[in-house]
This record gives C-alpha cells, sequence and structure tokens, in this order.
C-alpha cells in the first residue's frame, strides 16, 4: 500500500481524526451543555485514564488486570484521607489528617505506585488467567479492606475532597470547566507517556515479555521485575485517575472500588477495544452515554433493569466483536485491503479471540 | 563457595523464615498468650473475647468446629469452581450467580411444600422437605449451566480471557434478574426485604452435647460439614473410579493430548460444566438454610470461591480442601480472636493468607504449575 | 483476502449510527423552561430496592391530593403522574433516581436528576450514605432544594446541615427513641449486650438504643461489631454474652444479615425467647421470612416514625387519602410515609413562594408539617434550627394477626429530637464503636412514654 512519507493512510486518518476530536473538546465548555462537559465528558477522560492502565498492561504486558480500579480507589482513599480535615468531634469519616493538598497529592500518587509494585510483586509468577483471578481477589479485597478497617473511611463516603485541592488547581467546586481541562490535559499527557513508554527498551522488553516469556527469560531478561515495574506503572496512571475522580465527584466510597465498579472498568476496555489504547478513551465514551441513558429503562417482557441491558451489550460485543470498537475499527481498514498501522501494529500474543487479530 | 551458598540459601530461606515466625506467632497467641478482657475498656493488644485456650477450650473449640463446618460450605461451592476451572480453564465469574439463583429457586420449592400458615416451624419440616428443593434447585441450575456452556462457551474453547468476559457477562444478567423475579411466594409485610431463608429438616435442631468442656454443638452445622464430606467423597469416587472422572482428570493434566486421543472432549466438558454448577447450587442450598439468600450474595460467594482455589490451587480435589479448610479458618478466628481493640482487621488476614500461598506457592498450595 | 463477515462488521456499525444519531442532540441543547422540575430520588437496587414504589407512591399521593395531579396508575406509582400544578405553575416529575444504597451511585444519580434533567427540588434519598452525599451536593449547589425522603444518618442535618436540607422526620437514633426504657422497665432489663452492624446507620441506629437504655440506668456490658458483606455470623454471635450472663441482647443489624445472624444465634445457644431480644427496625423487615419472623414474635422492636394502627381522626385521613390513590400500598409504612410528608411539605412551600423555587422556596419551606402520626402539639411536627424535625415516636412490639407477623404500636414517645436532649452534639463525636458512651442521663420524654394499647394512646404512662 502506498506510504505517505512515513505514514500509512490509516495512520494518518486517525491522527486526523485524533487532532479533530481533540479539537472539538478542547472547546468543549463553548460548544456542548453543562452536563455534558462537566459529567460526561469529564467522567469520559477520567475513566478512560483508569482504563487505559488497563489496556495498558494487556496490549503491552500481556496480562489482564482487574485490579485497576483498586488501585485508583487505593489513590483517591488516600488523598482523602490525608486532605480532608475533620470537624472538631462531628464528622470523623478517614484520618482526616488536614496536611497540605500537594503534599497529599504527591504521597497519594506515590503511594499508589508502592502498593502497585508490591501488589505486582506478588503476582508477577502468575499468568494468564490466574493473573486475572488474582487481581479481581486484589480489588474485592480492596473494596472489603476500606468498607471494613474503618479508621480509613468504612461504608460511609468520605466526603468533601474536592474542597481541598492544591494551590495551582485552584477551587474546582466553583469552577468545574477547570476540573474539565485538567482531566483533558491529564488524558492526552497519559496517552502521549503510554506510546512513549511503549517505544522505551523497557517497554520493548515487555512486550518480549509479553509474546515468550520462556525466550526472555533465557536471553537473561527478569520476567517478574519486568511484570511487576509494568504494574507499578500501571498503579501511577490508576492513581492518576483516583485522584482526578475525588476532584469530580468529591467523594469515594468502597462502592467506587467494588465488584461492580470492576466489571464496569472492564466493560470499557472490551467495548474501547483492549488492543489499542486509544479504547480506553473510546470505550468510557460510549460506556458512560450508555450507562446515563438507559437508566429509566425497563425492560418489557423480561423484567429486570439497566443491569441486564448492560449485560446484553457486553455479552453482545464479546462474541461479535472482542476486540471492541477499535478492533471493528481495524477490521474495516482490513477489509478495504488497506491494513496497517496504528498501534494494532504490534499484535498481543495474549489475545481475546485468535481469528480477530489475524489479517 | 559455601559463602554464596549461605547467601543464596539465607535469601531463599528468610521470607519462608518469617512467614513461618507469624504463622507461629498467630497459634501461641491463640492458644496461649491472649486473655480475657479486663473490666472496663478493650483493654490492649493481648485482651480479646474469650481469652486463650488453655483459659477457655469451651469457646476454643466452638470457634474451631464453626471453621471446619463452615468448610464444609465453602468446599461444596469451590469444589465446583475449581473443577469448571481445572477442566476447561474458564473462570466461571457466574458461578455466585448459580448460587442466588438455586438459593431462591430451593426457597419457593420449600415454601411450596410447606403449605400455608404464617411460619415453617423447623421442627415441622422433614428431611424429604429440604432434600427436594436442594434437587430441584440443583437440577434448574444444572440446565441453566448447561445452556450457558453449550451456547456460548463450547464454540471458543481455548480462548480463556473471551470466556471469562463471557462468564462476567452472563453473571450480570442472571443476579440483575434473579433479584427483579425473586422471591415469588410469602407474604410482603411493610418494608420486606427480599432476603429470604430456608429451614433445616427438624431433626437438626438441637445440640449435640459433645462432652467435652461443656461444649454443647449444633447438630446443623454438624450436617453441613457431613455434606461437605459427603460431597468430597462423592466426588473422589467420580473422579478416581469412573471412566468420565477419568478422563476429566487427564483433560486437567493435558487437555490436548485427551482431545488427540480420540475422545469426546466436548461431552466431558459439558459434563464437568453442569456438575460444577449443580454443586453451586447445591452450596446455594445449604447456604439459605444455614441463613438466608439476598442480593449481594453473589459477589460473596465469587469472592469466596476465589480464595480457596487460589489457596488450595485450580483442578485439585484435594486443594479445594485444604483451601476451604486454611480460609475458613482465617476468617473464623479473625473474626473471634482478634484484639478487642483491632477487631476490624479481620480482612487484613485474609488478604495475608493469600499473600502468603502466593509468594510461596504461585499456582496454590495443591495446585499444578503452570 | 480473507472472506469477510460482513455481517459482523455492518451489524455494530449500523447500531453505533443510530445509537449515536439518538445521543448527539442531547448533547447541545439547553432549552428554558416555565414549570416546577422534581426530582423523586429513591433505590431500585440493593438492600432497600423494595422502596421504589413505595417512596415514589408517597409523594405522588401528596402531590395528587394537595396540587391537583392525575395519577396514571394506580397500582404502579413508577407510571407516574401528570397535571399537578402549584400556584398556576405546572410541576413536572423529570425523573426517578435509581439508587442502590452506596455512596457513588446517590451521586450519579444525583448529578443526573439536578443538572441533566434540571430539577429544582429533589424529594429523597431514601438511605443514610446517599444522603450525606446529597447533602455535600446540597453545601455546593445552593438553588436547589433538598427534601429527605426517609434516609437515618444523623450527618446530614447534625454535622452537614446545609440550608437548603430538610428533613420532616427522625434520624435513625430518633426511631429507637423509647426501645431501651419499656425493655428497662417492662422486661426487667438491667444489663444487655448488643450487636449492631459495622457501619455508620448500624453505629447511628445503636446510639439511639444505647443513649435511651442507659439514660435510664441500664448497662451495656458487651457491643460487638460484624462486618458487612459477613458469610457466617456464627463466630459473631458466640462473643454475646451467654443467655443467662445478660438480661437481654439488642440486635441492630440489616440486609442479608437479619435472619442470618438470629440463626446463627439459636443454633449457638438455642432456642430464641423474644423476651430477651429486642431489635431496631430491621427486625420488622423481616416479615417475609417465615423461618425467622415467626420467632421473635412479642419481641420489641423500635420504630420508624410510624404509628401503623393508631385510631386519631389525622391518621385515619391519612390511610384514606393513600387509599384513594394508590390501594396497594401499606400507607403506615415509613418508605411512603415520610415520601408523602416531604412531597406535602413542598406543596405548601410552594404555594408560599408562589411557585418560585431556590432561595424563595427555601425561605419558604415550612417550619412546622401536620403528620398523619404525630400527636403532640395536636399533630405537629416541628423542625429544629437546623431544619431536622422533632417528631413523636413509636416504638413497636412484633406480633401476629391471622395469618402474617407485623407490627403493632406499644408506646408513645413525645417530641423525640435529634440531639437527644443535647447528647448528639455537633461538636460530639459522631456515633461510632465506642460512642456514645453508657451514661445515666435525664432524657426529655424519659418517664413520658405512654402505653399504646390497640390503636389507642392511654394516659398511663410505662412503668
Amino acid at each position: 500500500m502506498k506510504w505517505i512519507g512515513r505514514l500509512t493512510p490509516k495512520t494518518l486518518v486517525e491522527r486526523v481524526i485524533g487532532a479533530a476530536v481533540l479539537i472539538l473538546v478542547a472547546a468543549g465548555p463553548a460548544i456542548f451543555n453543562d452536563y455534558w462537559v462537566n459529567t460526561i465528558l469529564t467522567q469520559t477522560f477520567l475513566f478512560g485514564i483508569a482504563a487505559a492502565s488497563l489496556i495498558f498492561l494487556f496490549a503491552y504486558g500481556g496480562m489482564i488486570s482487574l485490579a485497576q480500579t483498586a488501585l485508583m480507589g487505593i489513590g483517591a482513599y488516600m488523598l482523602g484521607n490525608m486532605v480532608t480535615q475533620g470537624i472538631p468531634g462531628g464528622e470523623t469519616k478517614g484520618l482526616t489528617l488536614g496536611w497540605d493538598p500537594t503534599v497529599a497529592l504527591v504521597v497519594a500518587i506515590l503511594g499508589t505506585t508502592a502498593i502497585g509494585l508490591v501488589f505486582g510483586a506478588v503476582a508477577s509468577r502468575s499468568i494468564g488467567i490466574y493473573f486475572l483471578m488474582l487481581t479481581l481477589t486484589y480489588g474485592v479485597i480492596a473494596n472489603y479492606f476500606f468498607g471494613q478497617v474503618t479508621q480509613f473511611g468504612g461504608f460511609s463516603p468520605i466526603a468533601g475532597i474536592n474542597q481541598y485541592t492544591p494551590g495551582f488547581v485552584g477551587d474546582l467546586v466553583g469552577h468545574p470547566d477547570k476540573l474539565y481541562y485538567i482531566a483533558l490535559g491529564t488524558a492526552v499527557v497519559v496517552y502521549v507517556l503510554i506510546r512513549y513508554v511503549a517505544r522505551t527498551p523497557f517497554g520493548l522488553s515487555l512486550q518480549g515479555v509479553r509474546d515468550d516469556p520462556v525466550r526472555m527469560s533465557s536471553l537473561g531478561y527478569a520476567v517478574p521485575l519486568h511484570r511487576t515495574l509494568a504494574f507499578g506503572f500501571s498503579a501511577f496512571i490508576a492513581s492518576l485517575a483516583g485522584i482526578l475522580l475525588v476532584w469530580w465527584d468529591g467523594q469515594i466510597a468502597p462502592g467506587n472500588i467494588g465488584l461492580g465498579a470492576t466489571i464496569e472498568l472492564l466493560v470499557i476496555c472490551v467495548i474501547g477495544g483492549l488492543a489499542r489504547v486509544e479504547g480506553a478513551w473510546l470505550g468510557a465514551f460510549t460506556f458512560i452515554v450508555i450507562n446515563n441513558y438507559v437508566r429509566d429503562v425497563e425492560l418489557p417482557v423480561v423484567g429486570g433493569s439497566f443491569n441486564t441491558i448492560i449485560g446484553l451489550i457486553f455479552l453482545v460485543i464479546v462474541i461479535l466483536s472482542p476486540d471492541g470498537l477499535m478492533g471493528l475499527w481495524d477490521r474495516l481498514w482490513r477489509s478495504l485491503g488497506l491494513g496497517g498501522g496504528g498501534t494494532s501494529d504490534v499484535a498481543p500474543a495474549v489475545q481475546i479471540a485468535p481469528e480477530a487479530s489475524s489479517p | 563457595m559455601l559463602e554464596r551458598l549461605r547467601h543464596g540459601d539465607v535469601g531463599q530461606l528468610a521470607p519462608k523464615i518469617v512467614a513461618g515466625a507469624l504463622v507461629a506467632f498467630a497459634i501461641l497467641y491463640v492458644v496461649v498468650i491472649t486473655q480475657p478482657p479486663p473490666e472496663i475498656g478493650n483493654g490492649g493488644w493481648r485482651n480479646t473475647t474469650f481469652g486463650s485456650a488453655i483459659h477457655d477450650p469451651g469457646s476454643f473449640l466452638q470457634i474451631l468446629l464453626d471453621a471446619i463446618t463452615f468448610a464444609g460450605l465453602l468446599f461444596i461451592v469451590a469444589s465446583g469452581f475449581s473443577l469448571i476451572f481445572g477442566l476447561m480453564r474458564v473462570v466461571n465469574m457466574a458461578h455466585g450467580s448459580f448460587y442466588l439463583l438455586a438459593g431462591y429457586i430451593a426457597y419457593e420449592i420449600q415454601q411450596q411444600m410447606t403449605g400455608e400458615g404464617f411460619a415453617i416451624a423447623g421442627t415441622d419440616v422433614n428431611t424429604w422437605e429440604w432434600v427436594l428443593p436442594m434437587l430441584v434447585a440443583a437440577g434448574c441450575v444444572a440446565v441453566v449451566g448447561l445452556l450457558v456452556q453449550q451456547l456460548l462457551l463450547s464454540w471458543n474453547q481455548g480462548q480463556d480471557l473471551r470466556q471469562a468476559l463471557i462468564t462476567i457477562a452472563v453473571s450480570v444478567i442472571i443476579a440483575d434478574q434473579v433479584i427483579a423475579h425473586f422471591p415469588r411466594t410469602g407474604v410482603f409485610q411493610a418494608g420486606g426485604g427480599n432476603a429470604v431463608s430456608m429451614t433445616w429438616p427438624g431433626w437438626t435442631e438441637r445440640r449435640v452435647d459433645l462432652e467435652l468442656w461443656g461444649v454443647q454443638y449444633s447438630l446443623a452445622r454438624l450436617a453441613m460439614l457431613a455434606l461437605g464430606v459427603a460431597v468430597g467423597i462423592a466426588l473422589w469416587l467420580w473422579l478416581y473410579r469412573t471412566k468420565t472422572g477419568m478422563v476429566i482428570r487427564a483433560g486437567v493434566d493435558d487437555q490436548q493430548m485427551t482431545a488427540s486421543l480420540g475422545i469426546n472432549i466436548h461431552r466431558t466438558f459439558a459434563i464437568a460444566f453442569v456438575v460444577g454448577a449443580a454443586l453451586a447450587a447445591m452450596g446455594g442450598t445449604v447456604g439459605a438454610s444455614q441463613g438466608v439468600v439476598g442480593s449481594g450474595q453473589d459477589t460473596q460467594w465469587l469472592l469466596n470461591s476465589l480464595v480457596v482455589v487460589i489457596v488450595g490451587g485450580m483442578g485439585s480435589l484435594l486443594g479445594a480442601a485444604a483451601g476451604s479448610v486454611l480460609y475458613a479458618l482465617v476468617l473464623t478466628f479473625s473474626a473471634a480472636y482478634l484484639p478487642l481493640s483491632a477487631t476490624q482487621y479481620s480482612i487484613v488476614l485474609t488478604f495475608g493468607l493469600l499473600a502468603f500461598v502466593l509468594a510461596f506457592r504461585p499456582q496454590g498450595l495443591f495446585g499444578r504449575a503452570g | 483476502m480473507k472472506k469477510l463477515r460482513s455481517w459482523k462488521l455492518l451489524l455494530p456499525l449500523a447500531a453505533l449510527v443510530t445509537v449515536g444519531s439518538v445521543f448527539v442532540p442531547g448533547s447541545l441543547a439547553a432549552p428554558a423552561t416555565h414549570e416546577i422540575r422534581v426530582a423523586i430520588m429513591t433505590d431500585c437496587k440493593g438492600a432497600f430496592g423494595f422502596g421504589y414504589e413505595l417512596d415514589i407512591g408517597g409523594a405522588q399521593a401528596a402531590l395528587a391530593q394537595y396540587a391537583g395531579g392525575k395519577i396514571k396508575n394506580r397500582n404502579k406509582p413508577s407510571a407516574g403522574m401528570t397535571g399537578a400544578t402549584v400556584a398556576g405553575h405546572r410541576i413536572n416529575i423529570v425523573g426517578y433516581g435509581c439508587g442502590d444504597d452506596t455512596a457513588p451511585t446517590a451521586a450519579k444519580e444525583t448529578r443526573r436528576l439536578m443538572e441533566q434533567l434540571r430539577a429544582d427540588v429533589m424529594i429523597g434519598p431514601l438511605s443514610g450514605d446517599e444522603a450525606v452525599t446529597v447533602a455535600q451536593y446540597a453545601k455546593t449547589h445552593p438553588t436547589k432544594t433538598f427534601v429527605i425522603g426517609t434516609a437515618g444518618s444523623q450527618d446530614p442535618t447534625l454535622q452537614i446541615a446545609p440550608k437548603n436540607v430538610f428533613r420532616y422526620h427522625g434520624d435513625g437514633a430518633q426511631w429507637n427513641a423509647g426501645l431501651g426504657e419499656i425493655v428497662y422497665k417492662r422486661l426487667g432489663w438491667r444489663n444487655a449486650a448488643i450487636i449492631m452492624d459495622d457501619y455508620s446507620f448500624g453505629w447511628t441506629s445503636a446510639a439511639g438504643i444505647i443513649a435511651d437504655f442507659c439514660a435510664i440506668g441500664g448497662k451495656i456490658t458487651k457491643r460487638v461489631f460484624p462486618p458487612l458483606n459477613t458469610t457466617d455470623y456464627s463466630p459473631f454471635v458466640r462473643q454475646l454474652p451467654r443467655p443467662g450472663t445478660v438480661d437481654g441482647y439488642f440486635w441492630v443489624i440489616g440486609g442479608t444479615g437479619t435472619g442470618a445472624s438470629l440463626k446463627a444465634f439459636e443454633q449457638a445457644y438455642g432456642r430464641i425467647d423474644p423476651k430477651d431480644h429486642a431489635g431496631n427496625l430491621f427486625f420488622a423487615f423481616l416479615g417475609a421470612d417465615r423461618v425467622v419472623a415467626p420467632k421473635v414474635v412479642g419481641s420489641y422492636v423500635g420504630g420508624f416514625g410510624t404509628g401503623g394502627g393508631l385510631k386519631t381522626k389525622q391518621a385515619k385521613a391519612y390511610e384514606a387519602i393513600m387509599k384513594r390513590h394508590y390501594p396497594k400500598l401499606p400507607a403506615a409504612d415509613g418508605f411512603v410515609y415520610n415520601y408523602y410528608n416531604a412531597a406535602w411539605a413542598l406543596v405548601r412551600a410552594l404555594r408560599t413562594s408562589n411557585g418560585q423555587v431556590g432561595a424563595a422556596l427555601q425561605r419558604a419551606m415550612p417550619k412546622t408539617n401536620r403528620s398523619a402520626y404525630e400527636i403532640s402539639d395536636r399533630g405537629i411536627v416541628k423542625l429544629d434550627s437546623r431544619r431536622q424535625a422533632i417528631q413523636d415516636q413509636y416504638p413497636l412490639q412484633i406480633v401476629r394477626r391471622g395469618n402474617t407477623i407485623t407490627t403493632a404500636v406499644v408506646g408513645y414517645v413525645p417530641n423525640v429530637d435529634q440531639t437527644f436532649g443535647g447528647l448528639f452534639k455537633p461538636s460530639s463525636p459522631a456515633p461510632g464503636r465506642a460512642q456514645p458512651k453508657c451514661v445515666k442521663k435525664k432524657l426529655p420524654w424519659q418517664g413520658k412514654i405512654r402505653v399504646v394499647r390497640n390503636g389507642v394512646v392511654t394516659k398511663q404512662v410505662i412503668r
């Protein structure tokens, strides 16, 4: 296929679309109504970041981790506990340390990354489906931990966290558009960062570990170490999502990191496409919009509620197009004979469905 | 060279020594160190509700029996999960939903059988009025499991991740549908929730005198343990003494080889999934009789199965048993023997158990490597 | 080239395009409106999912009665209603919130109702943690008004207490007023153990029991805290003192735990004697369970601020109104009653403010409300300075009526306030594991609880 400079047509089209979308969302507050800006789109950015941490681990590390929601929550809980101040004698949810928000921000990010490294170290020798089960268990235990160890908050929410923002962030409660741009900026940075890390020596050897751990090990690469570091990096990204979550919602509760939330993040990734990082935000947008508009629906004959609808949509996607929307896009190009380009060039060894990725 | 050896040994031994020391301390704490609470307040790190096993052996025995009997129920549910995973590498995320569905179906059947009246007095219920609900529930859930396996899982065998995602979708749908349609019978009082319960047969409603330190223990719980043991024996006989069981064990060891030997592995998969679902259903009936069945339990039991199987190892009957006992011991003793000022940390011990096992044997205690 | 499975490609694409074209318009426009937009926030999932139709029914019945609304389906409140107007302005019920008793879902639903559907007023939410979320939201959205539905948490009106949050019913602690005194006097309990869910509603509800029981001289000898999500209650129940070493047990466990923990107690200690056990309102929720509920027939139970079966004129009038609009709903149920009162207060406020919302509506929210099961002050519930109701409470007893198990009012506790006579202050520690401490005190209603027999409040005081 003809190449335009170094770019394949598909890559070029993708970049043009990406730029157009960026321009559109950059002008978001002027175009969309308040609800879309402050709820739908801001959530898209922050849950997209969380999804990107999961997709990074899968696309480049071959590990499917269901602990990303938990890591997001750990970051959020750390920030919430450190930053909120207790009303004397009154509402004492969490530790209410009342630290300086900037310090708390840094500690939350570093702390979550450290916990991610510990989780990764324990799990690094498990692979594939064992890894999935183990990370799922992490997630549920984190949920129970924050619910039961009441020192850190308990079942009730730690609230009012977005009143204590660092100086350089300013007042988010009165100016929600600020958070919109912060989330957008962070999402862009995360995307660029992931693409960059994938091309570093670490990223390349990580992809080698994904494709053939035995060979990498015999070449002298420390396979568990690579996995642990990858997990730590994904924890770092998830912590950013967690902090954005509490700045957006103002509160954190165990419900944010329960099994339901974990499954929602997985649904987001699958809808968007587990093989490509762009799928994170595409999936987040699609899911949030669907979730928002089906809440009042009641199924006529079968009974049940929106959960059944979401479950059915998820089932249909996994059966018909397990690569999600980005996979659909890739297949469209391949069917037109123009395939190639974009991050999908690097085919993951651990695939969801073998036939879906072969040209 | 000696120095290198010593260093290497220490590097590998150090975590094992630390872990061993922690376990030994925990046992000593429960048996000897701890003391009953002081007159006023909660006391310090040494004070627990019962005091040490030496001081109050009766309570210790009761808690120990609580753990072991609960392990019986855990085993019934987790063995199904382990069977499905061991053979087909399918993480059946819908296992908890099967439990929930079965609990409600068994409840409905028992309600119909025990007739009108505002109460089901436990003593009036005979054994058949418990066994039939269980059989019906197991049957229904087995059919559901068969449908799920045939329609959604049989054509993508080998794609572990995709199958896990499919079972997740199924679990969400089933859980939602169950809550929408159950419970159906029972008079709804003002503000009734959807948590309902079954009852054990009447003859279990007494306590057995164990003649040891004055302990009287519930016969129902002992029956639960007996059921777990019976299920274990039945599974063992099936896996080790029948042809299907042999095929299953071979499939657990090496799926491809078994299929290439001309054995109809697909039929075996279907059988294994159905048996696994039926076990979840039996667990649901027992759980509904022992406690209640209500929304939220599908998540609880999925987690319970996961922990048991991760600790004990996949695809191994002995692993499921060992995992159940260990997990039940940790859960029960942490509930009763943590210091009074720290009772909320029981979940940390569960995580500690997981980390402890995974650090030394990532495949579980009795699992096969890889 | 591989054979193209075109339907696998085209079907999802077509679905996407269709779906997208539906959503895009919703993202752009923001039409102006002259109506009063009301949202009803309740639970449709989780532990209190059964409250959905009850809450909506209660609120809509009040709107039908006092704002001339037409109900679409008398058997299904969530089918909606039309035609409600106040002071010439149309009331538009923009949506029903579907919570699940957790804070994150409450936050999402609140945003959806108040921002996407642009409600001016919320009637709700249903549960404690949701109300904490809503109160925090209310603090940062002063132009919206919130009338709490049935939430029992203390914080929204004691510690957070924003000026746009109103609660016309008691909180979880208030609901249990009088229970401690009744078991002290009637059953002779002097020391008791208490077992409660280890989270804020458990602590709050238990605080009401402990405060009342200890105030009159009782002693709580042991507190046990099983966490939520406990599967096996046996090891917790064993930590309760053996029968015979205490006079009684208080139970503050809800959801799937109520039945499970009672069964575990029976297995550990033998048959349950209802005279030795008292519970909070969750005992009354056992009603559907033919196995456990009969075991506690005769137990005294904390109330829900409702007096089902009271034979006052006001109560009968209310029950007749509910029967007219939604005959199948249990009028005496707290879920129905509290939402009814909230909606009624809202209608009265809208009349006073002439249909204006925002700060004008908040100024117009009534400081008193005539409530069906209220007896003090000729049936008027008053709000305190933090917009929290001072409400009569009615301890109950589980009784058998024919073939059903229900509750009967046994006591009348006048004018219970949220602070319990100064015991709970915004600056005092929130209810928790060790709070409140067991102290002897004179509560405002101590010694003034009157016996209620067959729905009639007698002059007799409980001895």
